[in-house]
């Protein structure tokens, strides 16, 4: 599919949504693409040529072992790791077709349509209203946002639990509530990608569970990567799942994409032998 | 319990007691000689009467117009300074100037009074000033307030910085919106810090801004202003008794405001404290 949108402008074509006359997403839509991707924190390589498709309105799950740079992966998707010194990445990163890490395309309009969801809650010391509205503000929304609030909190499964203390701290809320918070966050600047970064990891069963179904629910106009140690979570809630693993090599431990396939072939009927290895509990 | 074990705990708590009122002693003993001192003169006057006339009342102006002048100069200067170690220098300029503040920290205050002396009062041709005087306070205390403002933004959690990141917030919003808020009261009680330490100081005023029975004008160059440290040091010199107990009552007025601005300090130390444990990242 050719690219519609013009990442130096920001400008985009409207989402398809199922249900609409459009034409259906079909399995060849890619919204993110990366090429030959390696990554370095300055001298230290950690990832090694990762070259992996993610199709829109999708889960796409990334598994491995720790260090094996899954993290590191993601956030090459939004530029995050643009804020951590001395780091350079090599190869590159497709969204729509065209270069992430073109001159001309500024990080901050890529984070705008690419948003993040982190492994701990981090909402900010201000107030549930404060911390969804705070973004789309600072980012040029004027007005009233309240109808954006609650949209964005509805969507995030949050609403019922905090409509009668918006006003109150987000450090009162349960973690759980914290990082569904940090979601509606995320959403309410409407992005068109959703990264996630291990977002259950801190969390208790019943949360956990929360934020998968609030996942598939999204799935629906967001096209959703999700970075996870816990292979359930990877086979109950991903189309696709990719396996990375560390590489042990003469210059040091740099990570590798080993298999990228549909979830229930990772799972079921996996190519690689390190892959089986890992799902079915050998080893990681 | 056996008697060795009872003899070794009230041992060591008579030592606990002891080392407490090592540290408490001193300020004791500056408080009651300073307010016993001063006791003759302690009255509605200080504050209703000037220097000439037995009160503190152009003194405390004064001390209070020079501590205004150091909170906007060195408040601008070292919380702006601060934000740019903490956020924008490179790796380079920042050792360089995270040097020369250490230097600028070691420096002597007499030492600067009179470079202070020579550049402002006597070559800019200032004479002594309130300008002059408050300069040479800010380069004196710009140290203490950079230092803690660079701290202060480096506690903000790298968490915050990039859930805001990744939001799509320009830098400059992240700054304003995000890391500054919870880094203002640590920010705050730096300037609260430099402000106490120039309330005591008298070496950069004393060739500065000279000293005036008058009120302080707002005159920035050319007229001399009153402060309290200068009662101190030019009245106990004095032959007169009731000099002589002024002296000691513009101590008690130091150590009291000495009390007042820590106090603040604490109050925000205090809720930073809390606001920073709810933040638990």
């Amino acid at each position: 599919m050719s690219p519609t949108v013009n990442l130096s402008t920001g400008e985009r074509r409207p989402l398809l949504r199922p249900g609409t006359s459009e034409v259906a997403p079909t399995a060849d839509d890619i919204v993110l693409s990366t090429q030959h991707v390696s990554f370095f924190y300055g001298d230290v390589q950690a990832l090694s040529d990762i070259s992996l498709d993610v199709h829109r309105q999708e889960i796409t799950a990334l598994i491995g072992p720790s260090g094996c740079g899954k993290t590191t992966f993601l956030r090459c998707l939004n530029r995050l790791n643009d804020m951590v010194p001395r780091t350079r990445l090599e190869g590159q990163v497709l969204f729509d077709g065209e270069d992430l890490y073109a001159k001309s395309v500024r990080p901050i309009d890529i984070r705008r349509r690419i948003g993040m969801v982190f492994q701990r809650a981090n909402p900010f010391p201000k107030s549930i209203y404060e911390n969804v509205a705070i973004a789309p503000r600072a980012n040029g929304q004027r007005g009233n946002l309240d109808d954006l609030v609650e949209e964005s909190l509805r969507r995030a499964a949050l609403w019922d639990e905090v409509k009668d203390k918006l006003k109150s701290s987000a450090f009162d809320l349960s973690g759980g509530q914290q990082q569904r918070l940090c979601i509606a966050r995320a959403i309410a600047v409407e992005p068109e990608v959703l990264l996630m970064d291990e977002p259950a990891s801190a969390l208790d069963p019943v949360a956990t569970q929360a934020i998968e179904d609030l996942m598939q629910d999204l799935k629906r106009d967001y096209t959703i990567v999700i970075v996870t140690h816990n292979m359930q979570q990877a086979a109950r809630t991903s189309d696709r799942t990719a396996f990375f693993t560390v590489d042990q090599r003469p210059e040091g431990r740099v990570g590798v994409l080993v298999e990228y396939d549909d979830t229930n072939t990772i799972f079921t009927n996996p190519k690689d032998p390190r892959t089986e290895d890992y799902v079915t509990g050998r080893f990681g | 319990m056996g008697i060795w074990r009872r003899l070794r705990n009230v041992g060591f708590w008579t030592l606990c007691g002891l080392a407490a009122l090592a540290i408490a002693a001193p300020a004791l003993w500056v408080l009651y000689t300073v307010f016993h001192q001063s006791l003759p003169v302690i009255g509605w006057r200080l504050l209703t009467h000037n220097t000439n006339a037995g009160g503190l009342k152009n003194a405390i102006l004064g001390t209070l117009w020079l501590l205004f002048g150091v909170l906007v100069l060195a408040g601008i200067v070292g919380v702006g300074s601060g934000i740019y170690l903490a956020e924008f220098a490179p790796r380079g300029i920042g050792q360089v100037a995270r040097f020369f503040s250490d230097v600028l920290a070691g420096m002597p205050s007499i030492v600067l009074g009179y470079v202070a002396y020579i550049t402002l009062v006597v070559q800019a041709g200032w004479g002594y000033s309130y300008l002059a005087g408050v300069i040479a306070l800010s380069v004196l205390v710009l140290p203490y307030i950079v230092k803690t403002t660079e701290v202060a933004l480096r506690q903000v959690p790298t968490a915050l910085r990039e859930g805001a990141a990744g939001l799509g917030m320009t830098e400059r919003i992240i700054l304003w919106k995000i890391v500054l808020p919870p880094a203002l009261p640590g920010i705050m009680s730096g300037v609260i810090v430099a402000l106490a330490i120039s309330t005591g100081e008298l070496a950069p005023l004393l060739f500065t801004v000279g000293f005036t029975d008058n009120n302080p004008s707002l005159a920035l160059t050319h007229q001399q202003v009153p402060y309290l440290t200068s009662v101190i040091f030019t009245n106990l010199q004095l032959p007169d008794p009731q000099a002589q107990y002024l002296s000691a009552a513009a101590g008690a007025m130091s150590l009291l405001l000495l009390v007042i601005l820590i106090l603040i300090g604490r109050l925000i130390t205090a809720r930073s404290v809390k606001a920073t444990r709810r933040m638990a990242l």
